[in-house]
């Protein structure tokens, strides 16, 4: 009886999958709206980011809890068990990216209304948040398509991102002797940190797509063992 | 325990010789033995090539597993893939049923357990069974139904020791506690659960090596289940043990090692699709068929 046997154990574990990557583009919308309160020192558009995130966390709950029930009433096994565990991982780097964006959006009011910007600091800034974006969909397209050499390739895009942080580090240290910059260049080198770690967290997605198709889970970079 | 077939004498001849060898040349105790530090090592069921009929009909095909020693082998597959049936073959009870037979090669420690000379009663002896439903003799106190296997294999034993083996079949099967105090009273009016230990304990008064359990739980309920299920966890210390279960959750809690039979379609025999330790069993299954039967995706 091939598809006959648990059709809606299996239509529910299929709508929360799109749930759970669905998380994903609510946390590319809230970069992209941080991204311009940045460019724009949008005051206004950061606060609607951080009420904004009750969605993210929403959704968070919600499936959250949904797995949890099917763990509880459906015994999965096998791809499915692999499957709702990953899920689960990937809930947690959603609402840890909604977060990131808080974090960026509560410091724009920090920095006055009109800060001391740095034009090229901040280009750098939107780089890594477009980066970021790219890395998001990439590894939303990796998970659905269980496509482990697309969910490896998360890695070198990643790269991309932690090179435009290590130049906007360089350039805070460049950035002069006056206080008011110094301070506005400090509070940006945080916003360039919260992105990259955004880019960490779409890694850690492409490796619970490994984890899913092949039962083995390894990190595609160890920060703690780096390859040579 | 080892010579299958052997008279008694010739068996435990048998065993002074090899309890000779490791005195003489201090041979260190096998890795299982060492596994096994709390309990005793048991023996290891092998098959080759196995093929079990039924007159013309071929009920299992070409079956080659190990049933390790000291662990539990979960046997599962959908009803009539012939998991009962090879069961049945690793102790001789397949070969009662009218013109059933076997092929291939089924040893026990190495020993053909269906090697010419071998008697059938004594591999039964040495790997018991316990059925699906509980199965006391319902005319036999609880004291005589864990005795009975004694009186049938070991003919005279003495009266303290058989107390002494009752007693101590009884604690291992969890069952001591709640009978001690009426061990004359009949085994059938005891409780499902209760009487299945105590077919437990029949089962490992004559200590076998192997000890088979044909879905021993399907007839009893949640508590009771659960009960079994720990005392199977505890006898693997002394014991090979093999179970066939359809319920999933029970291999999956229950065992070291899963074993998945599966027929292609009615009629056809069953056959072993995949064996390998319960965790990846359940978590990466090598097989398509196998992760469709663990997740429910086939009848």
């Amino acid at each position: 009886m091939p598809g006959g046997i648990r059709v809606e154990y299996q239509e529910e574990l299929e709508r929360l999958e799109a749930s759970a990557l669905g998380g994903i583009d609510l946390a590319s919308a809230a970069l992209t709206r941080t991204l311009e309160a940045v460019e724009h020192q949008d005051v206004e558009l950061a606060q609607i980011v951080v009420a904004d995130d009750d969605r993210i966390d929403g959704r968070y709950l919600e499936v959250h809890q949904a797995l949890i029930t099917l763990l509880a009433t459906q015994s999965p096994v096998a791809t499915d068990l692999r499957l709702i565990s990953a899920l689960l991982h990937v809930l947690k780097n959603v609402e840890r990216m909604g977060d990131q964006c808080v974090n960026i959006c509560k410091m724009i009011p920090l920095t006055g209304n009109e800060p001391p910007s740095d034009q090229q600091m901040v280009g750098l800034i939107l780089d890594m948040g477009r980066q970021a974006k790219m890395l998001l969909s990439q590894a939303k397209r990796a998970f659905a398509d269980r496509d482990i050499e697309l969910a490896q390739d998360l890695v070198r895009q990643d790269d991309v991102v932690d090179n435009l942080n290590r130049e906007c580090f360089r350039l805070a240290l460049e950035i002069g002797d006056d206080a008011d910059r110094r301070e506005w260049a400090m509070t940006m080198l945080l916003g360039a940190r919260a992105i990259e770690r955004i880019g960490d967290n779409a890694v850690d997605i492409g490796e619970q797509v490994a984890f899913v198709v092949t039962g083995l889970f390894r990190e595609f970079e160890d920060a703690s063992h780096p390859s040579v | 325990m080892g010579a299958i077939g052997a008279t008694r004498a010739e068996a435990e001849a048998e065993v002074g010789k090899t309890e000779m060898k490791v005195t003489t040349t201090g041979t260190q105790p096998a890795p299982e033995a060492a596994a096994a530090a709390d309990g005793r090592p048991a023996k290891t069921l092998e098959t080759r090539g196995v093929n079990l009929f039924y007159g013309e009909f071929h009920a299992v095909e070409d079956v080659t597993l190990t049933v390790e020693p000291n662990k539990v082998t979960a046997l599962i597959g959908s009803s009539g893939c012939g998991k009962t049936t090879f069961l049945r073959s690793l102790n001789r009870m397949h070969e009662l049923t009218t013109s059933a037979r076997v092929e291939g090669e089924i040893t026990l420690d190495g020993q053909d357990i269906y090697g010419r000379a071998v008697d059938p009663v004594q591999v039964r002896r040495l790997v018991g069974m316990v059925f699906q439903s509980p199965n006391p003799f319902p005319t036999m106190s609880i004291y005589d139904n864990v005795a009975a296997g004694l009186n049938l294999n070991a003919g005279r034993v003495k009266k303290t020791e058989k107390d002494a083996i009752v007693e101590r079949s009884l604690r291992g099967a969890h069952l001591w506690e709640e009978v001690k105090d009426r061990l004359d009273k009949p085994g059938s009016g005891l409780s499902g659960g209760q009487q299945q230990r105590l077919c437990i304990a029949r089962a490992i008064a004559v200590e076998p090596e192997v000890l088979l359990m044909d879905e021993p739980c399907s007839a009893l309920d949640p508590v009771a289940t659960l009960a079994i299920e720990d005392l199977i966890g505890e006898l693997k210390s002394k014991f090979t043990i093999a179970i066939v279960t359809h319920n999933m959750q029970q291999a999956s809690r229950a065992s070291d090692i899963t074993a998945f039979f599966n027929l292609e379609q009615t009629g056809k025999p069953g056959r072993l699709i995949e064996i390998g330790p319960t965790e990846k069993i359940f978590t990466s299954p090598a097989q398509q068929a196998t992760e469709d039967y663990v997740s429910g995706r086939f009848g």
